[in-house]
Parts: structure tokens; sequence; C-alpha cells
């Protein structure tokens, strides 16, 4: 019991990484939907639009996950920089998916709103 | 041009690991991998202009070791996978990967043998009962203080001093009991691949 008290913290702070961490295929998806991006403006996006601090070994082998699905394709490019570029675009199956996810996602983020409205007013 | 030679072996250095460790991997999509990430480290090591030794060291260190990498691709694979077919030979072959790769997988391994390997002898043992009906079932051997329970299969002569359990039940028990071990097992396999992949998702704090 007293251990549990003193790891009070820890255990938000886990919350708050669980939480970021369900987050990340959306938030993938999403930084995709204006047009195709390569692996590093995926990384740059998310850090400036968002504050998921994201291990870049974890975007490429998710990425290769959501191609496999069929969310995502990808084609190489050239560019002046001297090597290829593996750029990333959605599909109309990772559209769909990304329309349905962001509505659930709005959905429950307003009821969770008004849920915790008392909440944030103290203080 | 020493830096810039020490900063290409470096790099090529810890893509040969990756390489390796995605071996069992479609070499298409292996090789895609290993391209897409020289492209990244080239980029991320050359912000400045030139492409520098402690430039590569950061990229590289930015995307963790090539085990955490690879077991990373490995669990994606098994999940993006079973997505389409949940066939337990399959799961199997990825699991042999990621047991390769992380203790975490040895372990799912391990256990994912042991459930199929049960679930499979149960679905024998009920389908074997029609052709064996004598031999075939649930068995309990009176030994003392150790009683002995055992699936027999049928083949042979009845066992000496044996006593079946089940009779004729074992057939419904059977196919449903180890559907029930299949299906929980590649549940139990994936939910581990899905736990593990989080956990290495994102730095602590």
């Amino acid at each position: 019991m007293k251990a549990r008290e003193g790891s009070d913290q820890d255990t938000v702070d886990k919350w708050e990484v669980q939480l970021r961490k369900g987050c990340l295929e959306l938030a993938i998806l999403a930084a995709l939907w204006d047009g195709k991006l390569y692996g590093l403006e995926i990384l740059r996006r998310l850090e400036s639009d968002s504050d998921l601090i994201v291990s870049e070994g974890t975007v490429y082998p998710l990425l290769s996950r959501l191609k496999a699905l069929g969310l995502v394709r990808s084609e190489w490019v050239e560019s002046d920089a001297g090597h290829p570029r593996k750029y990333y675009a959605l599909t109309p199956a990772g559209r769909q998916r990304s329309r349905e996810m962001a509505a659930m996602w709005s959905r429950f983020s307003a009821s969770m709103s008004r849920l915790l409205a008392p909440l944030t007013r103290e203080k | 041009m020493t830096t810039a030679g020490n900063a290409q072996q470096k790099m090529e250095a810890y893509l040969g690991r990756l390489r390796q460790l995605l071996r069992g991997m479609n070499p298409e999509d292996a090789r895609e991998v290993i391209e897409e990430l020289r492209s990244h480290i080239r980029e991320k090591a050359s912000a400045g202009g030139e492409c520098t030794a402690a430039g590569v060291d950061a990229a590289l260190t930015a995307l963790g070791t090539p085990e955490d990498l690879a077991s990373q691709y490995t669990t994606d694979d098994l999940l993006a996978r079973a997505e389409v077919s949940r066939s337990p030979v399959r799961i199997l072959q990825s699991l042999f990967r990621w047991a390769s790769l992380s203790v975490a997988g040895f372990v799912v391994l391990l256990t994912s043998i042991i459930g199929y390997f049960l679930g499979g002898a149960l679905l024998w043992c009920a389908v074997l009962k029609v052709v064996h009906p004598r031999t075939a079932g649930l068995w309990v051997f009176p030994n003392g203080a150790d009683t002995e329970i055992s699936l027999r299969l049928g083949f042979g002569n009845p066992p000496a001093g044996g006593r079946e359990l089940l009779g004729w039940w074992i057939v419904p028990a059977g196919l449903v009991v180890g559907c029930g071990m299949v299906i929980l097992t590649t549940r139990f396999a994936l939910w581990c691949a899905r736990q593990y992949r989080k956990s290495l998702a994102l730095p602590r704090g």
C-alpha cells in the first residue's frame, strides 16, 4: 500500500505515455491527409504540430505496417539531396479509415471534456 | 575525408547488422527498409551540410538499437499479417523470428508452441476416436499417489491398467476445447505482440 502511494506520480506518467501511444497511428494518418510526405517529414510534422514525442525507431516500422494493411502506399522519388526518398500517401482505404478514426476521436474527446469540465474549473 | 569515411562505415555497420536481423522477412521488403533508413540517416546526419560522424552517431542513437528496430518490424509484420490470415503456421513463423530477437519473443514463442500443441493434440484425439474407438481418448492410470492422466491417440493396443475417462464425449469436448486453445493461443500471441510493440513505441517520459 505504501509503495503504491509513493508511485502515484509514476502511475500518472505511465498513463500519459499510454495515452500518447494510442494516438500515434491516427497522428501519422492525419499528417498524410494533405499529401505525400517521406519519413523524416512525417516525424518533423508530428514534432511541430503535436507534442507527441515520437521515437524515430517507431515511426518507420509503423509506416510499413500501415502499408501492409493497405492504408498507405509508397513510392521512391529522386531528390536533390543525392539520395532517393520513400514517400508515403494515403490510399482511398486509408482516407476512409482516417475519417472514421477522426470522427470517433471527436465524439470521444467531446464527451470526455463534458465529463471533465468540473475538474478543470476548480483552482 | 576520414570523418566522412568513418561516418559512412558506422552507418553501413548498423545497416548490415539490421539486414542480418531482418532475415526471414520478405527480401524485397527488407531491402526497402534498409534503403529507407539509409536515406533517413544520411539526411539527418547532414543537416548542417556535410555528413559527419557525430551526425551519424546522433541519428543512429535516435533510431535505437538494430535489435529493437528489427523487433518492431517483426511484431508489426506479425500484426499486419494476422489481419489477413490467422493461420497458426504463419503466426509461428513470425514468432520464430521475434524469438531470435528478444527474450520477450522467446517466451511468447514457447507459450504459443505449448498452446498450439495441446490444442492440436485434443483435436487429433477427437478425430482419431472415430478410427480407434477402443483405445483413443483421455485415460487415467491409477498409480498410488501420482495418478497419471494421458491423452491417447489410440495407436497400438489398449493400455494395461488404465481406465478411459470421457468415452465418446472426447469427440465434442476435444473439438471444442482444442479449437478454443488454438484460438486463445493466437489471441495471446497477438496481444503480446501489441503490448511489446507499445512498450517500445515511445521513449519514457
